[in-house]
């Protein structure tokens, strides 16, 4: 597959630390990328360099070949961006807006648009006005996917909505990644980028921090397992004797947690032929935990 | 060049205050056309004031709205997410707010007329003035043609702050500083004109001045040639807004 997005040590500085610095990264077509980063940390400054808002001081981005900055009309009728901060223009009710935006677009056919409304059960005749916080989430959402575009740049793009149309924002992101579009999206919510991110970037301060990508991220690494124990007593017995990584223990809810290797697993029964355990689960690995293991511990800082 | 959905956003969602501009000011001109009362004071309070107050006040609001507003508000990322150009957004835009600025004339200069008609109004009526004849239809045009002139290029001075600013605070703040001025300057004129000498020196402040409405009245041409200066000073204003809006970072 190729490269669709591209983006060459692009570096915009703001001054006091803040900016994009010396980032590097490209987005294959039918590949969600997930962009993670505490806020402030660059994810909107990349993305408004990539739709040609923001000129980088040094470096380049570029879509489907043609530069962001110089050339961006040329693709945009390819594009679906949510932008970070949502405001509409001055243009009534949601149903004018989405009216106007097929207009701009160039769209005939508003069967789509109508699937799109049905899907996020968007009340459009609301006034843009009046509209809460995930009503206009959820009018960006059908404004930028109306087109079927072939890049979809969506920053922070479940911000305000409930957990149920959080599922269907997913799914609607893997339909599209199914088709071949290319996705990077920024967000705060690990859930949605571990359901339909192929690769992950982390970055703070503007800089590279990590690229892990989620497929191939649980093979060679560690299981966390939680052991439940029956008593306080037991936990104390098996900590003497264990030979294996435990990575934390809790007295009350009365359990211990794991880290297992890949071919462990076998000496972990073997230690706990001889108690009496209610219950013994495998944590599923999720991005979260793998920010705050690795990342928010500064183990695996390489700036 | 010309977009037509940002045509078409541009004219719904400042109809309001186009609107109710060109309603006062029309209605304002009937009333001071027809009524005994305020005949005399045509030239000197309607077409010597109110034709550059209220489109002043509509450009400085009209142009804040059209590129600084959206882009400080974040709207504008609706527009430029799509295949429209930075380029003919400003184009655009321009094209709005010269073009409401020409129907706003449009429509009152066409009451005027109507109203002269039926009403003609003898240039001797006129306060402070001793001109003789009547009142023409093609003065009316005149008048009318000169005043559209300078509040173009009031509308460009104010469509480039708009787009020099990313935000509404400093747009509307230096073009409200010029309209204040600009509108001041040329009211303190005017009574310099009437006879306070003191006042007279406030001509050189404003871009009011090139607006010469007792010219057209006494029958010479100084108004076309003064025609020649806002029409320069709005095309630099127009394209310096426009270079500057096409190259900035724009927080969207």
């Amino acid at each position: 597959m190729r490269d669709i997005i591209k983006a060459e040590s692009l570096t915009k500085d703001y001054g006091s630390g803040r900016g994009v610095f010396d980032l590097s990264f490209s987005v294959r077509q039918g590949e969600v990328f997930g962009l993670v980063g505490t806020n402030g940390s660059g994810k909107t400054t990349t993305l408004r360099q990539l739709m040609g808002f923001i000129r980088p001081d040094s470096g380049s981005c570029s879509i489907f070949d043609s530069d962001c900055t110089r050339s961006s009309g040329s693709f945009m009728s390819r594009v679906g961006y949510v932008p970070g901060e949502i405001d509409f223009p001055d243009m009534g009710s949601g149903t004018s807006f989405l009216k106007l935006r097929a207009e701009y677009l160039g769209i005939k056919d508003s069967r789509y648009i109508g699937e799109l409304v049905d899907m996020f059960r968007l009340d459009s005749d609301a006034p843009l006005k009046r509209m809460s916080k995930g009503m206009k989430q959820k009018t960006a959402l059908v404004a930028a996917f109306m087109s079927r575009p072939d890049v979809l740049l969506l920053d922070e793009p479940s911000t305000g909505l409930d957990p149920l149309m959080r599922d269907t924002l997913t799914e609607l992101i893997l339909k599209e990644k199914k088709r071949g579009a290319a996705v990077l999206m920024s967000s705060h919510i690990f859930k949605e980028l571990d359901d339909t991110a192929d690769r992950v970037l982390f970055i703070e301060d503007g800089k590279k921090l990590d690229l892990i990508e989620t497929g191939t991220l649980t093979a060679g690494l560690p299981k966390a397992y939680r052991v439940g124990f029956k008593s306080g007593r037991d936990i104390d017995r098996f900590l003497l004797t264990t030979k294996m990584a435990v990575t934390h223990t809790n007295r009350d809810a009365l359990h211990i947690d794991i880290s297992v290797q890949e071919n462990g697993l076998e000496q972990l029964f073997g230690e706990l032929s001889g108690f009496d355990i209610r219950y013994l689960r495998e944590r599923p690995f999720t991005l979260e935990g793998y920010y705050t293991d690795v990342i928010e511990k500064g183990g695996k800082r390489s700036a | 060049m010309l977009s037509l959905p940002l045509l078409k956003q541009s004219i719904k969602s400042n109809s309001v205050m186009w609107g109710s501009m060109t309603g006062v000011m029309t209605l304002l001109c009937v009333q001071f056309s027809s009524l005994d009362m305020t005949r005399s004071l045509l030239f000197t309070i309607f077409y010597g004031m109110m034709t550059t107050i209220l489109p002043g006040i509509y450009v400085l609001v009209t142009a804040n709205k059209l590129l600084a507003s959206q882009v400080d508000r974040g709207s504008m990322a609706y527009v430029l997410s799509t295949p429209t150009k930075r380029s003919s957004v400003t184009f655009t835009q321009a094209f709005y707010l010269v073009n409401s600025l020409v129907a706003m004339f449009g429509i009152q200069t066409l009451a005027h007329l109507l109203v002269n008609r039926v009403k003609p109004l003898a240039l001797g009526e006129l306060a402070y003035s001793s001109l003789a004849g009547e009142l023409t239809s093609k003065m009316i045009l005149q008048v009318n043609l000169s005043a559209l002139m300078v509040c173009i290029a009031l509308a460009a001075v104010c469509f480039m702050f708009s787009g020099v600013f990313n935000s509404t605070k400093y747009s509307i703040g230096m073009s409200g500083a010029f309209i204040g001025v600009s509108i001041l300057a040329n009211m303190l004129a005017m009574f310099g004109n009437l006879g306070v000498e003191g006042l007279k020196n406030f001509k050189y402040l404003t871009l009011c001045s090139f607006y010469d409405y007792q010219s057209v009245l006494a029958g010479s041409t100084d108004w076309i040639s003064k025609l020649i200066f806002p029409a320069a000073i709005a095309l630099a204003a127009f394209a310096a807004g426009r270079l500057v809006f096409a190259r900035k970072d724009l927080p969207l």
